[in-house]
């Protein structure tokens, strides 16, 4: 309790100590957990820490790369830019929608995966290969892959359309169809890890929660909502919050899908980000705009830091 | 009455027509795009505008592979994609290691705030690193390097490896640790020769899953390395695409390609995945 070290105590150091080795080989518990973190300490530091102070400090610059001109302090201006700048809008309101329709929607399709893939199967490798594979498909590869589904012509979308008698569509000409497809993407890349997950969270249910279920009378839909739902809720806010700090990123499938079209229809957030920063060089706008994104998902995690603190589900 | 309704229902549930049916739909759902690829990549580029579209190739062709490799620089994509991720891999595994073991095993007096640090930075977005890091690796000459990659990939995977590594170094007794100590090893003698072969499973999925992550990278794969002769796979594939043709069964043998070494990690530690990813954290 007296100590002043980082410790609460020494008393599963060993006893034997050999005085001639030197402090560095074998040191105490402090310069150890220095050393240990060190590495990792040092690797945030100049790979977040420092990108973000710097970011935050260009989002206040007039910076141009095509423009030739020196950096220049230009206050908020890049700031004041985001509300005339139609683009922003649409972009943002994108990147929102996505979010509110992928994540749950991802849960709903994952949670079903799951509960299928919970049979008691005699072979487990295929279903479980089925909810990895999409897991580790590149999201880059899927959003090409979906793009050539969804395509009007040779699409197999449209193909089993026409085989049910319904008529052929033209995704991605119009702005609603071509999101759709997006998000549809979308929810089939993530739906198989969520699955995964709440798989996870389902086998550590225990058996006999359910079998006493049954001695009382409850139903099946009585045991879904008062057994397996208030028993993974924590895994499901957890993952949840997950799917939330990635889908306001989006990038990849809309890029490979639509690249944004027709017009900026479709663009989001992180795709105006690029554009604004790799095509147009304009990295002050872009600093800001990712700013933006910044607060946006450091918003998310304090809530997932607050929550997981509150559950005390910590590890 | 409940009881008997509950049974019926339960064995309806667990019978095995309905476990062929769940079987189907969760391989359909998770196979068919890339089923649907690897058939694409068979056929000939007539066949694939045909209409109505067919699904199984009528002649199949291995063409579009050999396309593949001499349209475009494939196998620089693949080289590139496999030394990005397996540097970074490693970079990733060595710091988590470290990080890991002091986690799981010294008494850290801030060792909620280290954990609460480390689940703030898994949430971290990667997009808001593009424009910082481009900044910065252009002034420093980087850009088009597989440094410009390897650093930030590392950055990626290091708070879902650190955590599932210390949970796995905290499932080996601190006994055998103790016990090799007091034969005369260092800390760090009883970590490498004792806690990191005995961890050596969880070790290899905190890999694999720094390697997926590396391996399907793109914003910043796209952003930093434009030459032709350093881009990953992920950035290489969008070349096939002309500025008005869209050779789909090559891209398909591409993507073929690109799938196939991370489809091969996946079906043979498939096990190990799942139980790191459910273990240690959420990112996907």
């Amino acid at each position: 309790m007296t100590t002043t070290s980082m410790f609460k105590s020494q008393a599963d150091r060993p006893v034997a100590r050999r005085p001639w080795l030197s402090r560095w080989s074998d040191p105490d518990d402090t310069t150890l957990a220095v050393m240990l973190l060190a590495p990792a300490a040092i690797l945030l530091g100049v790979m977040i820490v420092y990108p973000v102070s710097r970011l935050i400090y260009t989002s206040f610059l007039d910076l141009s790369l095509t423009s030739g001109l020196p950096a220049r302090f230009a206050g908020l201006a890049n700031f004041r830019q985001m509300p005339d700048d139609p683009v922003f809008w649409q972009a943002t309101w994108n990147t929102v929608l996505i979010t509110l329709i992928t994540v749950p929607g991802s849960l709903v399709v994952g949670f079903a995966l799951a509960l299928l893939a919970n049979l008691p199967f005699q072979v487990k490798w295929p279903v479980r290969l089925s909810l990895l594979i999409p897991w580790a498909l590149p999201l880059s590869f899927a959003g090409l892959i979906f793009g050539w589904f969804f395509h009007s012509e040779y699409g197999v979308v449209n193909d089993v359309l026409g085989r049910i008698g319904l008529p052929r569509v033209i995704w991605f000409n119009s702005p609603r169809l071509a999101f759709a497809a997006i998000c549809l993407a979308i929810i089939w890349k993530a739906s198989s890890f969520m699955a995964m997950i709440i798989l996870a969270g389902l086998q550590t249910i225990p058996r006999s929660l359910y079998e006493a279920a049954d001695v009382d009378g409850a139903g099946r839909m009585r045991q879904f909502f008062e057994i397996t739902l208030p028993l993974l809720k924590p895994t499901i806010v957890v993952a949840l919050i997950f799917r939330t700090i990635t889908a306001l990123q989006t990038f990849d499938i809309p890029y490979m899908m639509t690249g944004g079209g027709p017009g900026t229809e479709t663009a989001t957030l992180a795709m105006y980000i690029h554009q604004n920063t790799v095509s147009f060089l304009d990295l002050g706008y872009g600093s800001a705009l990712a700013v933006v994104m910044f607060g946006l998902s450091m918003l998310v995690t304090a809530l997932y830091l607050r929550m997981i603190r509150g559950s005390g589900a910590a590890s | 009455m409940s009881t008997a309704a509950a049974s019926t229902f339960d064995s309806a549930l667990s019978g095995k027509p309905l476990r062929a049916i769940a079987a189907l739909i969760l391989i359909v759902n998770g196979l068919f795009p890339a089923l649907w690829i690897l058939l694409t990549s068979f056929k000939t580029e007539a066949e694939l505008t045909q209409k109505p579209i067919t699904w199984l190739p009528h002649a199949a062709t291995l063409r579009n592979y050999i396309q593949a490799f001499s349209d475009q620089p494939l196998l620089t994509f693949l080289f590139n994609s496999f030394m990005v991720a397996l540097l970074s891999t490693a970079l990733t595994l060595l710091v988590s290691v470290l990080a890991a073991y002091a986690l799981a095993r010294l008494n850290l007096r801030f060792r909620g705030l280290i954990m609460s640090v480390i689940i703030a930075v898994s949430t971290f977005p990667l997009v808001t690193l593009l424009v910082p890091l481009f900044e910065t690796m252009r002034a420093l000459n980087l850009l088009n390097s597989r440094t410009a990659l390897i650093l930030p990939y590392t950055v990626l995977s290091l708070p879902v490896c650190t955590l599932v590594l210390t949970s796995f170094f905290e499932g080996i007794p601190r006994d055998l640790e103790n016990a090799a100590m007091i034969d005369g090893c260092t800390r760090f003698g009883a970590l490498f020769r004792v806690v990191v072969p005995l961890s050596a499973p969880g070790v290899f999925t905190a890999g694999i899953l720094a390697f997926v992550n590396s391996w399907d990278e793109f914003l910043l794969a796209l952003s930093f390395n434009s030459n032709p002769g350093l881009r990953t796979l992920p950035v290489g594939i969008q070349l096939y695409q002309g500025e008005f043709a869209f050779p789909w069964p090559v891209i398909s043998a591409a993507l073929v390609v690109g799938i196939v070494p991370i489809a091969i990690l996946i079906v043979i530690f498939q096990e190990r995945v799942v139980s790191g990813l459910t273990a240690g954290g959420v990112k996907g």
